[in-house]
């Protein structure tokens, strides 16, 4: 078939100038969080100060734009919440540099906003990368001290220590003595994180990236995992949420995040929620249009041919 | 007490265990060098063997609940394997993991040697290897050299950039700095070949193409706020806040009902085929692996 008539050095340009060019303005966009947003961000809120999480941090920079928003959100929730967590990587050697990049982003941005800073050791450990993601995963499964059980880290004295000798992992003495597990992945840790830590009925959820969603909506439809968020919309959704609540009415009596998941409402997370999630959300609207306008203009060339061609004949 | 070998703390005993591993390593290794071409097919499909079957083992067996192998001890038969497998399962783990660790090893030992031939014999974009040479060995030093100073001060809160000596401010710019944002990049690519790709390719040429289009676009415009809340509200203006049947059915025409309609009735079915059909395939290859039966498994 003969090519269509835009030259791709012109979509490419229009695609520069779409997505850069909402970088620069403040655009407010309204938003329904989807179901398993809404279920994510019920879970995170239902945790109790001083419960563990076990985080699971299987992304690097390629999929930052989603997956760093991912952590980010979940980390500001947790540290708000006071909700000890330890944190380990099975998909790549990069992850584990990536996650404790982020963790002092918000430790950061805590001390900045005259938060205490959530400290290592006592309130958060990590346990490493480990090759071999589906047996990796197995293991932690099967037998969670064995599996972490050299890992070790500097304890408050600066003496290195094995990580269940932390406050983090007093009660810890199995995988069902998380009161959550949540994976932060651009891979298939999602499938083995089902089928090893799902079947110990250990409440497990996910945030996916955005081409990940059709096949993470199965375990959610199947209530396999208890939410996911997915994409630059569920990093949108979870600032959203933390924000402005879920049902929560405002001074005029509007709902700005409304979701009839929830019976009653769950009220706003105070300090600093908005971040890469509000600030991209309008150039992933514009990329959005530009492939549908492509689309339409594809298929009039297309249908246009076709008469010029009977036309013709 | 009811220890397995496997149950025993390594770490009591380090030395004898790292002394014990490399002697065992280096008898394995002549031992496997020595042995004639045409009985290495079967070792390697025996140690296939042996491994699946402990996984199997492990999977299939009834193992005791609530079972502590130090105070306890195993009633029978079946309990004595299952509590075997249980305390063994840890160990083969990380047998496994180790092994895969040996890859990068390998991975690396491959790419030095290709590289520094490359280098050596000037072939064509040598250069190329000796800026990834330049590349792997700087990640290496200065990875370590960092990891050595934040493990060496502990009381230094590294966190902070203020803190960062010469080594953490050049990990810090070769792995945020160039890799995060190369691997970003190369990511970010890909939009632009989508949307060529959209223009060029997703056309409604027949029939089942149209109905994949319309859904595409349906889920499409679900995912944009601005539309789906413009869309919704419409709907629900028509449907009007009667509770009778007419409003009920209108307010199915939500984009946001649309969409989810077809994500639960079709993606979900669609995808939960394929991945059954993914699976059957992998319990046959993996029988196959097992048993000996795939080409080069077994002599």
């Amino acid at each position: 078939m003969k090519k269509g008539g835009i030259p791709k050095f012109v979509i490419y340009a229009l695609l520069i100038a779409c997505c850069s060019i909402p970088l620069f303005f403040k655009i407010p966009i309204p938003n329904k969080p989807s179901d398993p947003s809404v279920d994510f961000y019920k879970t995170l809120s239902a945790l109790k100060e001083g419960d563990v999480v076990l985080l699971g941090s299987d992304w690097t920079g390629s999929t930052r734009g989603e997956s760093k928003g991912h952590m980010k959100a979940i980390l500001r929730t947790l540290m708000r919440k006071n909700v000890k967590f330890v944190i380990w990587s099975s998909a790549d050697p990069q992850s584990p540099r990536a996650a404790l990049d982020v963790i002092a982003e918000v430790n950061a941005e805590r001390v900045a906003n005259k938060e205490e800073k959530f400290q290592r050791w006592t309130q958060w450990v990590s346990a490493g990368f480990y090759p071999n993601a589906d047996v990796a995963i197995n293991a932690v499964a099967q037998d969670v001290r064995t599996a972490f059980g050299s890992r070790r880290e500097n304890d408050t004295n600066g003496v290195q220590q094995q990580i269940f000798k932390s406050p983090v992992m007093q009660k810890i003495k199995s995988v069902t003595d998380f009161d959550l597990v949540i994976d932060v992945t651009a891979s298939k840790t999602t499938d083995f994180h089902v089928q090893f830590i799902s079947a110990k009925n250990v409440p497990l959820m996910f945030a996916v990236t955005g081409v990940m969603v059709p096949e993470t909506q199965v375990f959610y439809n199947s209530n396999q995992i208890k939410g996911f968020i997915g994409g630059l919309k569920g990093v949108f959704d979870m600032e959203q949420m933390m924000e402005k609540g879920i049902n929560v009415k405002d001074a005029n009596g509007k709902i700005a995040v409304a979701s009839d998941k929830i019976s009653g409402e769950i009220a706003p997370l105070p300090g600093v929620s908005v971040g890469q999630g509000t600030k991209y959300y309008p150039t992933l609207h514009v990329a959005l249009l530009l492939m549908i306008i492509m689309i339409g203009i594809g298929n009039y060339e297309m249908i246009s041919a076709r008469k010029r061609q009977k036309g013709n004949g | 007490m009811n220890d397995t070998i496997w149950a025993r703390n390594p770490q009591g005993d380090l030395k004898m265990f790292i002394g014990g591993g490399l002697i065992l390593g280096i008898v394995l290794f002549f031992g496997v060098m020595q042995t004639p071409i045409q009985a290495r097919r079967p070792l390697v499909w025996l140690v296939t063997f042996l491994s699946g079957g402990f996984m199997v083992a492990y999977t299939y067996w009834p193992k005791p609940i609530n079972f502590d192998a130090k105070t306890e001890l195993p009633k029978n038969g079946v309990e004595t394997v299952g509590s075997f497998l249980q305390q063994s399962f840890g160990v083969v783990s990380s047998f496994v993991q180790i092994i895969a660790a040996f890859l990068l090893g390998l991975g690396i030992f491959s790419l030095l040697r290709i590289h520094l031939m490359n280098i050596a014999r000037q072939k064509k974009d040598w250069v190329f290897s000796v800026i990834l040479l330049v590349s792997m060995l700087s990640m290496i030093i200065f990875g370590y050299w960092d990891f050595m100073i934040r493990q060496g001060e502990k009381a230094v809160d590294f966190d902070d950039p203020q803190f960062w000596r010469m080594p953490n401010m050049v990990r810090d710019f070769l792995f945020d700095g160039l890799l995060q944002q190369m691997d970003a990049a190369m990511f970010s690519i890909i939009a632009f070949f989508i949307l060529s790709a959209a223009y060029r390719a997703f056309r409604a040429r027949s029939v089942e193409a149209t109905i994949l289009l319309g859904t595409a676009l349906l889920v499409i415009l679900s995912l944009m706020g601005v539309v789906a809340g413009a869309w919704d509200d419409k709907v629900a203006a028509l449907a009007g806040d009667g509770k009778t049947g007419s409003a009920d059915f209108i307010m199915n025409f939500k984009i946001t009902e649309v969409a989810g309609w077809l994500k639960n009735t079709f993606q979900t079915p669609a995808i939960t085929g394929i991945k059954f059909g993914i699976g059957l395939g992998t319990i046959s290859m993996a029988l196959r692996i097992w048993l000996g039966l795939e080409k080069g498994g077994k002599a």
